[in-house]
């Protein structure tokens, strides 16, 4: 496939602090791409940069292979952004908003009413075209704002956070939303997000700490790489349960009422349960969340530089 | 041009659509005209409601325009400057259109208290006239939007730009002449005037709006409408002069500035944009 973001050796310090340490990734056509990292990670900086709205210390940066640094109007007009705060005129109404939107954009005028229908359509938001801004809930500002980030017809879509603050139903509704977008019309989404479930969801995710790339994979990859299976099991004989445990090699920690148990290698651990049969009350097997990847990738840094 | 004219048209829907903004804009300057028309009561002038209301008109015109700083920081900490920003649509046709929206909304503000004015003591004897004053506010109105968004692209923080707005346009609209006569300022205060811009704004529209403009020097001085600074008599016209040169400086630094200005390190968080602007 053709990869339509490209980032090689992108640097960006602010005076001596380097915020983005000579990272490289790309990102394929009609993909979704989700960049993770812990906050001050360099998450925004790489995102600005793409947008045109940074610039860059070193590197190259491209966009459909325009260069975000010499061709900013021609990456701009290439690419609808999202940011994580509202960027919407509230004294205006929806529609006044795309329109305006569409003159930014230099969308051919006998267009604009059809593309306005179009987006308003895909985000369910045809009766409330003529409504102020200001009106409207949280999720719908947002529906908006993705709306519009859309009616340019970019390539790229940037959403920095585009669920953050909503409700879980709102959340769900979004994805929707985004994954008929990537569906129908082949657009690349590049998002960050702070939902680890909303990241498995993707194509490929990159996950940023400490301005370094620090994991690049597809998510089953980097879940298969990073994270255990566990077990939660409750006894009623525990010294026999711990004894066993050791017998056969399996790594636990003791908490308070039951046991956890690494269920990565589950043949010793079905010997012990079939050996325990009788006195186990209660077992659960927990498979390994992209929370846990996360943790695992950037929590262990932290604790490693302190 | 086509962003030029859609910012323009924004600016005007918002001024339309904020009634309660539009009431106070029309209410305070007759508030000011009934206030200081009752303290400075002069010998000199022959028609005080229309000498008050000259000066009131240019004032309304200056602050509305000096607003643009306002709606153009609202808008970056909004976060809609930063929509404009990303998108292909030039820098420099948003500061225009801006500027040009901020012109028009303050020159229609001084033409409403100019119509209400008409029939409180405002007369006018030519049909040139009001052509003039129409264009002085235009001018006046551009020059002070210039200001406007040169102030907004210095501003660091949304919540002390308010205090500093107004810490710079209380003492401009009050030492200019518009309200108070600059002859009973005292001393000192009158040596700061001659270095505001507003006090030759005030003197050069208010010769239009009263038809005076073929008195000489020695008379404008005495009615208040020439600036006499140790001697050297600053006319009227050449107070528009002056007017001009510094909105011709202030329209480029604020395109400049505006065009150069990253205002993505304005400090969003702290501020909510309604709360402080309402």
């Amino acid at each position: 496939m053709k990869s339509i973001i490209n980032v090689k050796n992108f640097t960006k310090k602010y005076g001596d602090f380097v915020a983005v340490n000579d990272i490289s990734f790309e990102v394929e056509e009609g993909t979704i791409f989700a960049f993770l990292g812990p906050n001050g990670a360099g998450k925004s900086t790489t995102i600005n940069t793409l947008c045109t709205i940074f610039e860059k210390t070193s590197g190259t940066l491209t966009i459909d292979g325009k260069d975000v640094t010499n061709q900013k109007s021609e990456v701009r007009s290439a690419i609808g952004v999202v940011f994580q705060d509202s960027t919407l005129d509230a004294k205006m109404t929806i529609e006044e908003n795309l329109k305006l939107h569409c003159v930014f954009y230099n969308i051919p005028k006998k267009e604009v009413e059809e593309r306005i229908q179009f987006v308003l359509k895909l985000v369910d938001l045809t009766a409330e075209r003529k409504k102020l801004i200001s009106s409207l809930s949280g999720g719908m500002k947002r529906r908006v704002e993705i709306a519009r980030g859309l009616i340019h017809y970019p390539k790229v879509l940037f959403l920095d956070e585009p669920t953050t603050g909503l409700d879980p139903q709102t959340r769900s509704h979004i994805w929707e939303y985004i994954r008929k977008l990537q569906k129908e019309r082949n657009i690349t989404i590049f998002l960050t997000t702070h939902y680890m479930e909303e990241a498995e969801i993707c194509n490929k995710i990159a996950i940023i700490d400490g301005g370094v790339i620090v994991a690049h994979d597809t998510p089953y990859a980097l879940k298969k790489q990073y994270t255990k299976d566990k077990a939660f099991i409750t006894t009623k004989n525990e010294a026999e349960l711990e004894l066993l445990l050791q017998q056969y090699q399996l790594e636990y920690v003791k908490k308070e009422g039951y046991y956890r148990v690494d269920a990565e290698n589950i043949h010793p651990l079905l010997q012990v349960l079939s050996e325990q049969k009788n006195v186990i009350t209660d077992i659960e097997i927990k498979k390994g969340t992209f929370n846990d990847v996360f943790l695992e990738i950037t929590g262990k840094k932290i604790r490693e530089e302190a | 041009m086509q962003t030029v004219i859609a910012l323009w048209k924004r600016g005007l829907k918002a001024f339309f659509r904020n009634k309660t903004g539009l009431i106070f804009s029309l209410v305070f300057p007759f508030f000011f005209v009934y206030v200081f028309g009752a303290i400075f009561k002069n010998d000199f002038i022959d028609n005080p409601i229309a000498y008050m209301l000259s000066g009131v008109i240019i004032t309304t015109v200056f602050e509305g325009a000096l607003n643009l700083a306002s709606t153009t920081v609202d808008d970056m900490v909004s976060g809609f400057m930063k929509e404009v920003l990303v998108s292909p649509a030039k820098r420099i046709s948003v500061a225009i259109g801006q500027l040009l929206s901020a012109a028009t909304v303050s020159t229609l503000q001084g033409i409403l208290i100019l119509v209400i004015g008409m029939f409180t003591g405002i007369k006018f004897t030519t049909w040139i006239t009001p052509l003039f004053v129409l264009l002085a506010m235009i001018c006046v109105g551009l020059v002070f939007s210039g200001v406007g968004l040169f102030m907004a692209t210095l501003v660091r923080n949304g919540q002390t730009f308010q205090i500093i707005k107004t810490a710079i346009t209380m003492p401009l609209t009050f030492i200019s002449g518009a309200y108070v006569p600059l002859d009973m300022l005292p001393g000192a205060l009158k040596v700061v005037s001659y270095f505001n811009p507003m006090t030759y704004a005030t003197a050069f529209f208010r010769m239009i709006v009263l038809e005076k403009t073929n008195l000489s020097n020695a008379e404008l001085v005495k009615e208040g409408l020439a600036i006499n600074i140790n001697g050297f008599v600053v006319s009227p016209v050449l107070s528009f002069i002056i007017i001009m040169a510094i909105g011709a400086v202030f329209l480029i630094l604020a395109t400049r500035s505006f065009v150069k200005t990253d205002f993505s390190r304005l400090n969003r968080s702290s501020s909510d944009a309604s709360a402080l602007w309402g």
